[in-house]
Order: structure tokens, then C-alpha cells, then sequence
């Protein structure tokens, strides 16, 4: 019997291996999933993307877990690995971004565990950046860094011995991870005593890392939380609140089960350093502070977060625990996210939404006034209608600042997401910023030839006042084309003309496409892989 | 004729990687872990390259190469520093004092033994 958990290739190659493996013909697998044979071939070449009930249906046929068949946790590790290839530290290896599928289909141990030394390498260096400005005046701290960097300096020419050399010895293989670990112990020590230095002076930079981890707690989720759904469900009963409650029941709630008043605050009289999200909690007083220039979806949100942070702190705290959110900071992001999300699920009853979702066709602004949610609020709850068996459109939700910073990233199977030195400039995320408040839709091509409906518009931070400017940020939704039909904005669109979809890339240095007007900077990838229908590359943006 | 290598440096794992790339790649190698002990194995038997850190306990890096080039019985010696010490004004201070090259840590094992190879290899046609 062969292992469950892993196939590897993507999602057509792995039903097809599994299909043989377990002896069942195409005919009779294509009959159980309550599809056409024919239908099953194109779907097994990787001609036809599939999703949601179907794809459930052949995972129940070949007795697999949805994960394990679209590998999505495997492609999101792939991407990180490829992303490796780009650090000027190992740039010169050339390694080829196409062989970080083959590690991960045949050494997946190995290659998490690369890719945590190379998350600690990168922390590490994040510290000994922000650290420069200090070391001339702390000796200690010179002296640690200094340390990090022969540290660092044994674990990257240990692994590159691992890595290069083809005829090394058990022991010799045994000495050298030997070198590894103590190694790595020797830096982990180094690290918290630099955070212990840091917290002592001036507050330590931040690590990226805990961003990633909770990417990767909302991935591993499929962005849906059926305890966070039936905790929503629970303290609407509990609270006596209806299906779409207002912000004047909400605060009064607050106020009765939390004690905590919430009162409207002047900018001008605030202290904006205090405030996140446009309002702030004094715990000595009991008041939640929220601006004046808060719109009232924020205000009601926001409100909502206390309450709901409050009556289901156990059951974050639980989600909170797991294995992946490895840093406090990474667990106070979770906490932060989660609360948010539970927040969604209370103001916007699933089964409701979901209902007006499939009625509006997705329809965002419908479902705005319908819902009273920002447009950030219905596109975010839109992403976590997946409760199998009741499951909307799976959408992908970006947000990018101005600067091309994308702060916000809920992905989907097979879409790749905006590479290391930022996206491609041709994905309305950025475009959206020429047109503000205006909705922009683009049918878009990826090299290798995924297609996926983007939308996405700017949302405005009105300006405290006259002194400052209003500040502006992109919300995209991105769904496959298969499903782009149930929504809305494929209205008017041919879906099946690929020669009208953009072509569009993760980012230029990601991206393998010749005499792009738009190309910002060289593609890092090998020049000669980069010829159109060459295998390699097309496989690397599956 | 193979190159010999005297590597001082003071963390004994970078000292053991060290020996066996150099060793794979040809060369013979000893090693010392202080400035003192460094200047001693010099005069005792000198090397064609010396891979030096500059963040030596006792007699850093600096007093080793200045001493060094103040010696005329080693003059045709090669020197790499080998530091984690990589601003522009160390750099600019190691090639004043007269080093053969620079190399900053975390290296690649290519570089390091390209450029061990290559000096022992001038310093043996120079000689």
C-alpha cells in the first residue's frame, strides 16, 4: 500500500499515480467521482484545474486527504526554496529553481529543515543589520554579532560541503551535521541572548519570519476555522445577537459582559502612537478610544474584536499552540489575525453570506450593503467560505501598500504569489493604484499557463485632518478560471480565449518572459531555460 | 608541489571545514589559534599562503600582518584575511597593511579555495 501522504507532481499526475497505484481504471474512477472518463483524462494531464466538491469526491475515491492530493503545503515549500535560489549567498551555486520540486518530492525532511536554517540564517541577519549603528558603541554586542557571523559563517560552508560533495564518508557525513547542530544550538543561544541586549536598549527589528508562520497557519487552514465558525455561532446565541447585529448592540454587549465603555476620540486630541486600527484600549480607565475619522464598518469591526477576543480567548489561545507559530511574535500576528477572523465569522453569519455570495454572484459591492462590511472586510470573509461541503468560489486575498509591500497574502492551490523583490507590475494589485476606487478586473496568464480572474481596487484611510493625507491600499481577490464564471465580474469576459488574457508573471526577477514592456529588473532565472515551452520553467510556475 | 597552508583562527569548527577544503583541493595545511602562536609557526616553517582572522585572541589579525610585511624572510607570503569584520574601512585597512585578499564571513568554499589555489599557484611562480 502506498504511503497517503505523499504523491508527488501536481494535482493531475498525483490522482493519476495514486488511481494506479490502487489498481482502479480511469472509467471506474471517473464513475465514482460522478464525472466523465474523458473529463478525468484532462483532468490527470493537467488540462482541465480542479477544486472544491470535485476534487473532494476523487480524494474520497482514492481514500486520500484533500492536503495530500493538491499538495498545497508542498508547493508552498517549493516556493520557498525557490525563493533561496535568490539569496546572494548562494546565487553563485546556480542552482536551478526547478529542482527545489524534486527535493521536496523526494526529501521533504530535508528540505524543511533547509528551509528553517535559512529563516534562522535570515533573522539573524535582519538583527545583525538593524544591530550596525549600536556595535560601535556596545562591545558586547559587537562581540556577539561577530560570533553569529562565524557561526553562520560554519553552518553555510558545512552545508555546502553536504550539498557539493558527492564522495563524502558516513563519518565524515556524521561530523559535519555534527558541526550543524552545534552549530545552529551555538547561534540559537546568540540569538536570545542579542534579544535579551535588544529588549535592554532601544526594541529589537522585527523578524519576517513570523509573518511567513502565519501565512502558513491560514494556508495549512485552507483560511477557514470551523471552531472560530461554531465559536461565531455560540456567543451570537450566548449574547442574544442577531444575524447582522449593529454597532450599538455590540458596544452595549462589550459593555455588559467586559465592563469596557467605548467612547469617540478627536485625532487631534489622540495619541496616535497608542492607537492600531484606528482605536486603542486603555485598560486603566476600561474605554476603548476609537477615532473620529473611523468609518463605521471599522468602528463596528473593531468593537467586535474586543468582544469576541474576550468571550473565545480559550479556543484562539488552543489555535494559537500549534506547531507552526514557533516565535511570540508569530503567536501575537495569529492572535491578531484569528481574533479577526472570528470577528468576520460573527458579524457575517456564514451561512447567510455565503447565500448572498452565491446569489450576488459575488458581487462585492452587493454584498457591502447588503452586510454593511468595508470592502476589505467582505473581500477577507469571502476567502473563508470553505467549509466542505459548503464552499464558496476559493478565492486568493493580496493586499499592497503604495510602496509595493504586500502585507496581507491568503493563497490558493497553484497560484504563484509575489516573488522576492516584489510582484509583477502588470497585476491590477499595483495597477489599482492609477484608478482609484475604481474596480479593476483582468483575466491574467501565467507562464506555464494557469489562468486566474484578478480583481481588485484601492481602500482609502480618510486623513485625520487637513495636515495629512488620505492613505491609500489595494485589495485583489484572485480566483481560478474555472470557477471565474460563478462570479460576477466575468460577465462580458471570454473566458476561454487565452489570447485576450494578460500575460502576467510572479515578478520580474521570478519571471521568464522575453520583451516584457513592463520588466523591471533582469529575471534571475537561467537564460537559457527561458525559452518559451521548455519544460523546466513552464513546470516551475505550475 | 603542493601548496602549504597555515590557517590561523580561533573557532576550532571554521578551522576543521578549512582544513579539509584545502586538503581536498591539494594543499597541506597546519593551523594555530592565536596571533602569537601564528607569528611563531611563520618564522619556524614558513607557508605559502596564510588564511588569517582578524579577530585573533592576543595579537588580532592587524599586528600579525603589519609584523609580517616588516619581515623580509617572509616576504613572497601570501596573506588572506578571513573576516566577519566586512566594513569598507576594515577592508581598506588590511589592504594598507598589504594583504593579498580579502574574504568576509560567511563564505563561499569556491571562493576561498579558488583564491588559496590561485596565490599559492603566484607565489610559487613568483618564488
Amino acid at each position: 500500500m502506498p504511503d497517503s501522504r505523499r504523491v508527488s507532481g501536481p494535482v493531475g499526475l498525483r490522482i493519476r499515480e495514486r488511481r494506479k497505484a490502487m489498481r482502479i481504471t480511469q472509467v471506474d474512477l471517473a464513475r465514482r467521482a460522478g464525472i466523465s472518463a474523458s473529463y478525468l483524462n484532462l483532468i490527470e494531464a493537467d488540462r482541465r484545474a480542479i477544486g472544491g466538491a470535485l476534487l473532494q469526491r476523487i480524494a474520497d475515491a482514492l481514500d486520500l486527504e484533500v492536503d495530500a492530493l493538491d499538495g498545497m503545503a508542498e508547493r508552498r515549500l517549493v516556493e520557498r526554496l525557490g525563493e533561496l535560489v535568490f539569496d546572494p549567498a548562494l546565487r553563485r551555486l546556480n542552482i536551478e529553481p526547478a529542482s527545489a520540486t524534486r527535493l521536496v518530492s523526494r526529501h521533504p525532511d530535508w528540505a524543511t529543515a533547509l528551509l528553517t536554517l535559512a529563516r534562522e540564517r535570515r533573522d539573524l541577519q535582519q538583527y545583525a543589520v538593524a544591530l550596525t549603528d549600536r556595535l560601535e558603541r556596545d562591545p558586547v554586542l559587537a562581540r556577539a554579532v561577530h560570533q553569529v557571523l562565524n557561526h553562520v559563517a560554519s553552518v553555510r560552508s558545512t552545508t555546502e560541503i553536504l550539498d557539493t560533495v558527492p564522495d563524502l564518508t558516513e563519518d565524515q557525513r556524521g561530523r559535519f551535521v555534527d558541526i550543524i547542530l552545534s552549530e545552529s544550538g551555538a547561534l540559537s543561544e546568540l540569538a536570545q541572548m542579542l534579544v535579551v541586549e535588544l529588549e535592554a536598549g532601544t526594541r529589537g527589528p522585527r523578524s519576517l519570519s513570523p509573518a511567513d508562520e502565519v501565512d502558513d497557519l491560514f494556508m495549512e487552514a485552507r483560511s477557514h476555522f470551523p471552531v472560530l465558525e461554531d465559536e461565531a455561532g455560540r456567543i451570537r446565541r450566548e449574547l442574544g445577537l442577531g444575524d447582522r447585529p449593529g454597532t450599538g448592540e455590540l458596544a452595549a454587549r462589550l459593555e455588559a459582559r467586559t465592563g469596557i465603555t467605548v467612547v469617540r476620540q478627536s485625532p487631534l486630541e489622540a495619541d496616535l502612537r497608542n492607537f492600531r486600527n484606528m482605536c486603542h484600549l486603555d485598560s486603566a480607565t476600561g474605554r476603548l478610544a476609537i477615532l473620529d475619522n473611523a468609518p463605521p464598518e471599522t468602528r463596528r469591526f473593531q468593537i467586535t474584536r474586543l468582544l469576541v477576543a474576550r468571550e473565545a480567548q480559550e479556543a484562539i489561545a488552543d489555535l494559537v499552540a500549534q506547531d507552526v507559530l514557533t516565535t511570540p511574535e508569530a503567536r501575537t500576528r495569529a492572535t491578531r489575525a484569528l481574533v479577526s477572523y472570528l470577528a468576520s465569522a460573527l458579524l457575517f453569519d456564514y451561512e447567510a453570506f455565503l447565500a448572498d455570495a452565491v446569489r450576488y454572484r459575488y458581487d462585492i459591492e452587493l454584498l457591502r450593503q447588503r452586510h454593511s462590511g468595508s470592502f476589505e472586510q467582505i473581500c477577507q470573509r469571502l476567502v473563508s467560505l470553505r467549509r466542505p461541503g459548503a464552499e464558496g468560489v476559493p478565492f486568493a486575498l493580496l493586499r499592497a501598500d503604495p510602496s509595493g509591500h504586500v502585507s496581507k497574502r491568503l493563497p490558493i492551490p497553484g497560484m504563484p504569489l509575489p516573488g522576492p523583490g516584489g510582484g509583477c507590475p502588470l497585476w491590477p494589485l499595483f495597477t489599482a493604484f492609477q484608478t482609484p476606487d475604481r474596480l479593476i478586473r483582468q483575466l491574467a496568464e501565467f507562464p506555464g499557463g494557469a489562468r486566474f480572474l484578478f480583481v481588485a481596487r484601492t481602500v482609502r484611510h480618510d486623513p485625520p485632518n487637513f495636515r495629512s493625507a488620505p492613505f491609500l491600499r489595494t485589495i485583489m481577490l484572485a480566483c481560478d478560471i474555472v470557477h471565474a464564471d460563478r462570479t460576477v465580474y466575468a460577465e462580458g469576459l471570454d473566458l476561454a480565449a487565452t489570447s485576450l488574457a494578460t500575460p502576467v508573471g510572479p515578478g520580474c526577477r521570478l519571471c521568464p518572459r522575453e520583451g516584457c514592456q513592463q520588466r523591471g529588473e533582469d529575471s534571475a532565472l537561467p537564460a537559457a531555460r527561458t525559452d518559451a515551452g521548455n519544460v523546466p520553467v513552464a513546470a516551475a510556475f505550475r | 608541489m603542493a601548496t602549504q597552508v597555515l590557517i590561523a583562527e580561533d573557532e576550532p569548527n571554521i578551522v576543521e571545514l578549512l582544513t579539509f577544503l584545502l586538503e581536498r583541493a591539494g594543499c597541506r595545511t597546519s593551523a594555530v589559534f592565536d596571533g602569537a602562536k601564528a607569528l611563531e609557526q611563520l618564522r619556524a616553517a614558513p607557508p605559502d599562503v596564510l588564511v588569517l582572522d582578524l579577530m585573533l585572541p592576543g595579537c588580532d589579525g592587524y599586528e600579525v600582518l603589519k609584523t609580517v610585511r616588516g619581515d623580509p624572510r617572509l616576504s613572497g607570503l601570501r596573506v588572506i584575511m578571513l573576516t566577519a569584520k566586512g566594513q569598507e574601512k576594515d577592508r581598506r585597512l588590511a589592504e594598507s597593511l598589504g594583504v593579498d585578499a580579502f574574504i568576509t564571513k560567511p563564505f563561499s568554499n569556491r571562493d576561498l579555495v579558488d583564491c588559496v589555489t590561485r596565490l599559492g599557484a603566484a607565489g610559487a611562480r613568483a618564488g
